[in-house]
C-alpha cells in the first residue's frame, strides 16, 4: 500500500521513563525498544498511560525522568528532528474539519516537504477506503469512522520509519480494522511501530509487550 | 500554511465575523455618540487619531487569537506539530493576521474617515503608519495567541497579555496617524514611523526565535 521513501531505519530506545502529573504518577520506572521490523503493543486498562507512553516516544511530552532516544545508522538523532520520521495517529489528534479530505492531505504533504501529486493522494484515500464522492467534501460532514481514515492517511503519508498508532481502529468498522491491519502489515518490514490498544486482535501483532498496570 | 489558513477562514469565517463585528458595531457607536462635529477643532486629531486605533486594535484582539487556539481547540495542533516546522507555522499564522489585519483596516478606515469626518491630508503617510501598525500588531498577536493557546480562558489571557506590550506601539501609531492627517508633508510623520518600524522588526526577530520554544514544549 505505501512505497516506502529513501528513510533510514530508526530504533527508539525508552529508559527508566516516569511521567509524574501533578500528585499522579501515571508512569514509573518503563524501559524498552522498539527497532525497525518490530512492533510494540502497549496494552492497559483505561488511564493507565497507555497514551502517555505514546506521547513521550514520539517527543510531543516530556518525561519527568528517564530518557528516550532515536537511533538511525550514524547515532542519536536530535530530539528536533524526530517529527521528520514520524507518523501518528491519536483520538487527541485530528485533521482540518474545513477541509477536506485530499485538501487535507495535500497540506500535509506540502509542509512536509512532499510532492505528492492528487492521483498519488487519490491512491492513499483509496487504500483507506474512504468513499470517492466524500473526498471533496469538508471533514466536518464525515462520520468518526471516516475521520479516523484520513487521520490514518495523514499518519502514513511521508512513509514514516516510525509509526505509533494509539488506539487506531477506534470509531472503525470490521472493513477499518482490517485497514489498520494491512498499515501495520505493510510498515512491518523496515519501520518501527508502536502500537497501543485493548483489542484482543491488535494484541496478536506484538513482537514485543508492555503491560501497563492501572 | 497561509492557503491552508485562508481557505479554512474563508469557509468557516470565525475570526472574519468576531473581527468584522466588533469593529462595525464599535464604529457605529462611537460615531453615533460622537459624530463629527462633537469634539473642539482642536482637539480632533488627537482624539479622532485615538479613537480610530482603540477601534482597530480591540477589534484585532476579539480575532487574531484564534489562529492558535482554534488549533488547540480542534486538536489540530499536534497534527500540525508533526508535519511542519516552527518557522513554517509561525510565518504562516503570522502572515494570515496580517492579511486580516489590513483586511479590517481596508474596510475600517475609510468607514471612520466618513462617519467622523475625518479630513486625511497626509494619505500616503496613513498608509505607511498603518501598514507598519499592521507588520508590528500581528507580529504580537502572533506569537501571544501561540503562547496563551494551551491555556484555559485563552481569550482573556490575549487581552491581558497584549495590551501592556501593545501600548508603546499604540503610542506611536496614534502620533504618526494624528501627524499624517495634519500634514500632507511625509517629515512629522518619519519620527513615528521609524519607532513602528524598530517595534516591528524587534517583535518579528524576537517572535521567531521565540516560537520554536513555544511550540513544541
Amino acid at each position: 500500500m505505501v512505497l516506502f521513501a529513501a528513510m533510514p531505519e530508526i530504533s527508539i530506545t525508552f529508559d527508566r521513563v516516569g511521567k509524574r502529573f501533578g500528585s499522579r504518577q501515571v508512569l514509573a520506572n518503563l524501559s524498552g525498544a522498539i527497532e525497525p521490523g518490530q512492533v510494540l503493543v502497549v496494552v492497559g486498562p483505561n488511564g493507565s498511560g497507555k497514551s502517555t507512553l505514546i506521547n513521550i516516544i514520539a517527543g510531543l511530552m516530556r518525561p519527568s525522568r528517564g530518557e528516550v532516544a532515536y537511533r538511525d545508522g550514524e547515532g542519536t538523532l536530535p530530539r528536533a528532528r524526530w517529527f521528520e520520521y514520524l507518523g501518528m495517529a491519536a483520538p487527541d489528534m485530528a485533521v482540518y474539519e474545513e477541509l477536506s479530505a485530499r485538501e487535507n492531505l495535500r497540506f500535509f504533504a506540502r509542509v512536509r516537504g512532499l510532492h505528492r501529486s492528487d492521483a498519488a493522494l487519490d491512491d492513499l484515500l483509496e487504500t483507506t477506503g474512504l468513499p470517492r464522492r466524500e473526498r471533496d467534501r469538508p471533514v466536518a460532514t464525515y462520520s468518526s469512522g471516516m475521520k479516523q481514515r484520513v487521520k490514518l492517511a495523514q499518519a502514513v503519508l511521508h512513509a514514516p520509519a516510525v509509526l505509533l498508532l494509539d488506539e487506531p481502529s477506534s470509531n472503525l468498522d470490521e472493513a477499518g480494522h482490517e485497514l489498520v491491519a494491512r498499515i501495520v502489515q505493510d510498515f512491518r518490514p523496515r519501520a518501527a511501530v508502536a502500537v497501543a490498544t485493548n483489542d484482543p486482535r491488535e494484541m496478536a501483532w506484538a513482537d514485543a509487550r508492555i503491560e501497563l498496570a492501572g | 500554511m497561509l492557503g491552508k489558513e485562508v481557505t479554512a477562514e474563508l469557509r468557516s469565517r470565525v475570526a472574519l465575523n468576531a473581527i468584522g463585528l466588533f469593529a462595525l458595531t464599535t464604529l457605529v457607536a462611537v460615531a453615533y455618540q460622537i459624530g463629527p462635529y462633537q469634539i473642539a477643532e482642536e482637539d480632533r486629531p488627537h482624539l479622532l487619531a485615538a479613537l480610530l486605533w482603540i477601534i482597530l486594535f480591540f477589534a484585532a484582539t476579539s480575532g487574531l487569537a484564534r489562529v492558535f487556539v482554534k488549533e488547540e481547540d480542534s486538536h489540530t495542533a499536534k497534527t500540525l506539530r508533526l508535519a511542519a516546522r516552527p518557522t513554517a507555522v509561525f510565518v504562516g499564522k503570522y502572515l494570515f493576521n496580517l492579511v486580516l489585519l489590513l483586511a479590517l483596516y481596508d474596510v475600517i478606515v475609510p468607514l471612520f474617515c466618513a462617519l467622523m469626518g475625518y479630513a486625511v491630508a497626509g494619505v500616503p503617510g496613513l498608509v505607511m503608519v498603518m501598514v507598519g501598525g499592521a507588520v508590528a500588531l500581528a507580529a504580537t498577536s502572533t506569537i501571544v495567541a501561540a503562547i496563551i493557546s494551551r491555556a484555559s480562558g485563552s481569550s482573556t489571557l490575549f487581552a491581558i497579555m497584549s495590551v501592556p506590550l501593545v501600548l508603546p506601539l499604540l503610542v506611536f501609531l496614534i502620533r504618526g496617524t494624528r501627524d499624517a492627517a495634519g500634514s500632507g508633508d511625509l517629515q512629522p510623520v518619519l519620527a513615528s514611523l521609524r519607532a513602528i518600524v524598530a517595534y516591528a522588526g524587534v517583535t518579528l526577530i524576537t517572535s521567531v526565535g521565540l516560537f520554536r520554544v513555544v511550540w513544541n514544549d
